[in-house]
């Protein structure tokens, strides 16, 4: 196995081009998005309907009647928790911001007062941020604005005159204070998406290259040689598995070194998250690489097929752009795509300092090497029909 | 050494083997003959382990194929009919790698190395990429790496096929002196001079069937001694073929070529020719052929080797 795996690791490193692909391409590509997403934020509104996280502190008519209003809206699903769970979504990277209502709200609204209410959020995810933020203070806005003026009447005796429902006056009907939970650093969210993003989608394109290599040595006659050689036909492919997996792990280490160097990413008080969550991805992308490989039984079935499902994978899963630009289907499906949870595991690691005990961590983990092992199981019967079937 | 029992061997419709049986003793020089898509190929890639058979038994140096195929591999070195090599890797690194697959030892495998990349001629071009060489030369390394652990028996399928006369030379004083030297060798061709120089003993197959076997004598015998007329010329037709074969003469048409064939040519050639000038053949050349394998390979099959 080991002999397998240093002599494609020697004929990976005599290829030029191949080179060129796997570090020159990504890094100039890293280049490319580090600039583009740095730091970048977007005002743009989305038709989908926002996940929107409420915790309710005050549990008042008034605190439930606008928690009732915004969830009656089609551009809302509103779900309520607790204000430290709520928090803790921010903070783990599942939700972009919460809305806190806080104790006496109601009594604000009541003694026509301006109440406080509260959008903690990830700095880090400032586009999203705005959006949400845009979105919800309109509507608010105009719940309260109906909530102070049903009070007014209410005590006057008078019905509220029609087709009035707010005063859109300069002076708000409320508070909307805005506090981040995790703030902008060194490791800008922009930063850690351009160097992860595109590091795993440049990855999975050159594992795929790699297994290829398998389907090279069928044309090519050498793998009737290792067949017909006294070694298990299955330290064939798991000699190729050992290579890929470690010229992945050299692939992704210099990119973050890369992105260290140039970009200032904060790699040195990171280093073990940072080594658990590359081996992680590169087995899990090296997985998928000689999955893919090993349902073709040539080099043309694979080619085509491959980048149109790196890039489908890399869409969806957030390496290409934020994967809260695309509509919500399409951000569920991204959690079935290798990249969702390598690009995850390193935002843990570079923009929300999760712990390496971080169950979210150790769960991003756990998934990359799930995702990993399934697809070598299938991969290993797939490769035993499909490639090593010379008869 | 080797025991073929009964082989067959289908691929979907298409029938490669038919039940073929042989043997082949220690220190022999085994030949299989045929033309293209005979099954020569499919047996070798059977008795190497690379394809199942349907039906059928291999016993090599005592062990069953299907039973022990480790303790078979073991004992065997494969020549194949491509050349199956690392182009980005030297000559050397390509024979680290495929000898160390055997588990012969590092010290071993560097002296084997070298003894065997003198005797290939390519030891002044060790450490060159191997996509520098020449088809011959890389023709040699194939043939190298199939001996560094220094199998009893090795397994040649075609292996001067499309190489320059100096590297064909090279290879067939190798293989002569690993014949000497008391290797067992299982050699395919379809270039019957190969056949004659070489084999002890030969299989003539065809159609996934052996059709005869034994030593070149033996099957020259088999083929009843005969001797071709050669005939080429402008005017050449299938139907005059027909007619030929009418007249009671035994003969093929193959690329503008007639060959009559005989058991007492020197009587019946004038005969020959004249059926020919009859005919309307305007003969431009004629060639007689002493009695060899092509001949008997058309006298068996009534096809010509190279068809």
């Amino acid at each position: 196995m080991l002999t397998i795996a240093f002599k494609d690791i020697k004929i990976f490193f005599s290829d030029r081009r191949g080179l060129l692909m796997a570090f020159v391409v990504p890094i100039a590509l890293i280049t490319l998005f580090a600039f583009a997403f740095g730091g970048a934020g977007r005002g743009d509104e989305k038709p989908e309907p926002r996940q929107l996280v409420i915790a309710d502190l005050d549990q008042s008519n008034e605190s439930k009647m606008l928690i009732s209003s915004l969830d009656s809206l089609e551009e809302f699903v509103v779900k309520t928790t607790t204000a430290d769970s709520a928090t803790e979504l921010v903070l783990k990277g599942k939700r972009a911001a919460v809305l806190l209502i806080h104790q006496g709200f109601g009594d604000s609204v009541n003694k026509q007062g301006t109440p406080v209410l509260e959008i903690r959020s990830d700095e880090g995810e400032g586009p999203e941020v705005a959006i949400l933020t845009g979105a919800l203070f309109g509507r608010l806005n105009e719940y309260v604005g109906r909530m102070k003026m049903g009070t007014l009447y209410k005590r006057s005796g008078d019905p509220p005159p029609q087709g009035i429902l707010y005063n859109p006056q300069p002076a708000p009907n409320l508070e909307l204070k805005q506090t981040s939970v995790i703030k902008q650093k060194e490791n800008s969210a922009g930063l850690v998406h351009a160097v992860a993003g595109t590091a795993i989608m440049m990855l999975l394109f050159s594992v795929t290259a790699m297994g290829m290599g398998m389907l090279d040595e069928k044309a090519e006659g050498t793998l009737k040689k290792l067949i017909v050689s006294p070694i298990n036909p299955s330290s064939i492919l798991f000699g190729k598995m050992i290579s890929v997996n470690i010229i992945s792990m050299m692939q992704l280490a210099v990119m973050f070194i890369f992105g260290w160097l140039v970009f200032g990413l904060d790699v040195p008080s990171h280093v073990p998250a940072l080594l658990i969550m590359i081996f992680c991805t590169a087995y899990s992308c090296s997985s998928f690489g000689v999955f893919l490989v090993s349902f073709a039984k040539s080099r043309a079935q694979v080619q085509g097929m491959s980048t149109l499902v790196i890039m489908t994978m890399s869409a969806l899963g957030g390496s290409m752009v934020p994967s809260f630009i695309m509509p919500a289907f399409m951000q569920k499906l991204g959690v079935i795509t290798v990249n969702y949870w390598g690009v995850q595991g390193f935002y843990d690691i570079f923009w929300r300092d999760l712990p390496l005990t971080d169950p979210t961590f150790l769960t991003r983990v756990l998934v990359l090497i799930c995702i990993g092992t399934g697809l070598n199981l299938i991969a290993v019967r797939l490769f035993k029909r499909n490639v090593l079937a010379l008869a | 050494m080797i025991t073929v029992t009964d082989l067959k061997k289908s691929y979907g419709t298409t029938v490669a083997l038919k039940g073929i049986s042989f043997t082949i003793h220690p220190g022999e020089f085994y030949g299989l003959l045929g033309p293209n898509g005979a099954g020569k190929s499919t047996t070798i890639g059977i008795m190497s382990t690379l394809v199942d058979p349907d039906t059928g038994t291999v016993t090599i140096d005592g062990n069953d194929l299907k039973k022990n195929p480790k303790q078979c591999k073991q004992v065997i070195g494969v020549v194949p009919q491509e050349i199956a090599l690392y182009n980005d890797l030297s000559a050397v690194d390509n024979l680290l790698f495929w000898g160390s697959l055997y588990g012969v030892s590092k010290s071993d495998l560097q002296i084997r190395i070298e003894e065997t990349l003198k005797l290939f001629g390519l030891f002044d071009r060790r450490n060159d990429k191997v996509k520098t060489y020449s088809g011959g030369m890389k023709r040699r390394i194939n043939i190298a790496s199939a001996l560094l652990h220094k199998p009893k028996i090795l397994f040649m399928d075609e292996p001067t096929v499309g190489i320059d006369p100096q590297s064909r030379n090279l290879i067939f004083e190798v293989v002569e002196k690993l014949h000497k030297e008391g290797m067992t060798i299982v050699y395919t061709t379809h270039y019957m001079e190969e056949a004659e120089r070489f084999c002890d003993r030969i299989g003539i197959i065809d159609n996934g069937t052996i059709i005869a076997q034994g030593t070149l004598e033996e099957l020259k015998q088999q083929g009843g001694e005969k001797e071709s007329l050669v005939i080429t010329g402008k005017g050449i037709t299938e139907e005059i073929v027909s007619k030929l074969k009418s007249a009671g003469y035994t003969l093929t048409m193959s690329e503008g070529e007639l060959t009559f064939l005989s058991a007492n040519l020197k009587t019946e050639m004038p005969k020959m020719i004249v059926a020919c000038n009859d005919a309307g053949i305007e003969i431009e050349h004629i060639d007689i052929r002493r009695v060899n394998l092509e001949t008997v390979f058309l006298s068996l099959t009534g096809k010509q080797l190279r068809d």
